[in-house]
């Protein structure tokens, strides 16, 4: 219980500073709009053709919206000398991670929560398949970027050529989920794939969010300790 | 220099038969083996393509122990810590130069026999990822200062190390869902008696020379390691002799 | 094959044939000649 209590300190201190400004939102929100914009130009899709690609063009969004705010999302931390506090504090670092975590995956479903419509409209979209398992792809596809991307945020920290840095290592790393959420939220956009199909994707999805939350969790500590 | 000698003269030895090893290889592959019946004389890509790619699956397993020996060693022997990162950085190059080649060649295969430079099945996508992977590997080297390179590398080389699989399940049922062709005719071709010398003597010849370029990036790390180490200890000692 | 088929430019397949084989000398050959720069770059062990 102590260890949950100490996540969500984490957590309500992220959220209510991000609250306070809401640039991290704001700018997210923008930027994804712009690409969904940006690709509708590239590809000026029809209807059948625009429900092949809008899952594709979904995630792409939500991707490079993603790691522009990851790549910010340790500097208070950074500027305020909290993780060296973090170091001395006897409580453990990884309530540290994981309430960042949350708090990123919070932003971004907002993001998706007002892109979705957005979508809807310019994409004209018309969901085939059953639209209560996007309930489920969408929060399992998120955790899975922004679990990984908010850890190599961490590692990326005292590089030079941060901002890059996490893209590229980010990147492939995550190519099988991508693979995953891209593919589950096409077959259900298009109802191309049956049920079994689809969940033999989300499973993959699930079984990839599990493996690598546990893995960050585990190695956040020595990550921090890096000198 | 009695230590070094010996390393030596045993380098050079597995350096030449590792050499001549390959020399009898690409004669077997070039001149001996009779023409493939259907690729004709592109199928002799087959000798070095098939070894370059599953020597490729191998250094990284390489790398992923040295990295979990770093990481156990790191706050109990540093000497030991700093020997299995020079080993996991080196594994992680041979890994890639491994895997261009099998990409490279695959592509230049695929081109002159199937008509396409590249399609997007099981093992050729799976191999690019594993590039991707340890390309990322290098560049995290390269782009973060030294104190904590090592640390960091190690940590991404088991978030890589655990991705082998999931890649591998993942692409797997991808293309079970959208089938698309395949090079080098499914995985039910296999090899054929009269291909068995040339390929036999590709694959030892490359692993010997992937040995021998093992231990020479290792030594090489190893060097300047030590010159590192040596330059820190005099900057020491000088701060030492000031401080009288 | 002989020598001289095996430089013969004329085909697609020989010359990809080439390419491929070429690639793998100059990928390998590359990747030693770096290392021996460094080595020979690198100062050796005081005694």
């Amino acid at each position: 219980m102590k260890y949950i209590g100490h996540i969500l300190a984490h957590l309500r201190k992220d959220l209510r500073i991000e609250w306070r400004s809401r640039d991290s939102i704001n700018g997210m929100l923008f930027f994804a709009l712009l690409v969904v914009v940006v690709f509708s130009l590239a590809f000026d899709p029809t209807a059948a053709v625009s429900r092949q690609i809008s899952g594709g063009i979904l995630w792409v969004a939500l991707l490079f919206a993603t790691v522009t705010a990851l790549n910010q999302a340790w500097t208070r931390e950074q500027n305020h000398q909290v993780l060296e506090a973090q170091r001395m504090a006897p409580a453990p670092a990884s309530a540290l991670f994981l309430g960042k975590a949350i708090a990123n995956m919070l932003f971004v479903l907002v993001v998706e929560a007002v892109l979705a419509p957005v979508f809807i409209v310019f994409y004209n979209l018309h969901v085939l398949g059953n639209a209560w398992l996007l309930a489920l792809i969408l929060p399992l596809g998120t955790w899975a970027l922004v679990v990984n991307g908010t850890f190599f945020a961490v590692l990326g920290l005292r590089t030079r050529n941060r901002e890059l840095l996490l893209p590229l290592l980010l990147l492939p790393i995550s190519l099988p989920a991508l693979l995953g959420m891209v593919e589950a939220t096409t077959g259900v956009l298009t109802a191309q794939l049956d049920p079994l199909e689809i969940n033999t994707w989300i499973t993959q999805l699930a079984g990839y969010d599990l493996v690598y939350t546990i893995v960050c969790v585990l190695l956040f500590e020595t990550v921090l300790n890096a000198e | 220099m009695s230590r070094p000698s010996i390393f030596r003269t045993v380098a050079w030895l597995w350096f030449l038969a590792s050499i001549a090893v390959l020399i009898v290889g690409f004669r077997e592959a070039i001149f001996l083996v009779p023409t493939d019946a259907a690729q004709g004389d592109t199928g002799r890509i087959f000798y070095y393509h098939v070894p370059s790619a599953m020597l490729s699956l191998i250094f990284p397993y390489i790398n992923f122990l040295a990295s979990l020996a770093y990481l156990y060693w790191r706050r109990r022997d540093p000497l030991k810590a700093l020997t299995s990162d020079a080993l996991a950085l080196t594994a992680a190059e041979v890994t890639v130069v491994y895997a261009t080649i099998c990409l490279v060649t695959g592509s230049i295969w695929g081109r002159a026999t199937w008509g396409i430079w590249w399609t997007w099945d099981p093992r050729l996508t799976s191999m690019l990822l594993l590039w991707l992977l340890y390309v990322s590997y290098l560049m995290l080297r390269r782009f973060s200062s030294s104190g904590q390179s090592q640390t960091l590398a190690a940590v991404l080389s088991v978030f890589a190390a655990v991705d082998v699989p999931i890649v591998y399940m993942s692409i797997r049922w991808w293309r079970t869902q959208h089938p698309a062709p395949v090079f080098g005719g499914g995985p039910d071709s296999g090899l054929d008696p009269s291909m068995m010398p040339a390929f036999v003597w590709n694959i030892i010849g490359w692993a010997m020379w992937g040995i021998f370029i093992l231990c020479f990036r290792f030594a090489l790390e190893r060097r300047r390691q030590l010159a590192e180490q040596e330059a820190a200890l005099s900057a020491i000692e000088d701060s030492l002799e000031t401080a009288q | 094959m002989t020598w001289h088929t095996f430089f013969n430019l004329s085909t697609l397949e020989h010359r990809h044939l080439l390419a491929a084989y070429a690639t793998v000398f100059i990928v390998q050959g590359s990747y030693v000649l770096w290392i021996l720069r460094g080595w020979l770059r690198s100062k050796g062990p005081r005694e």
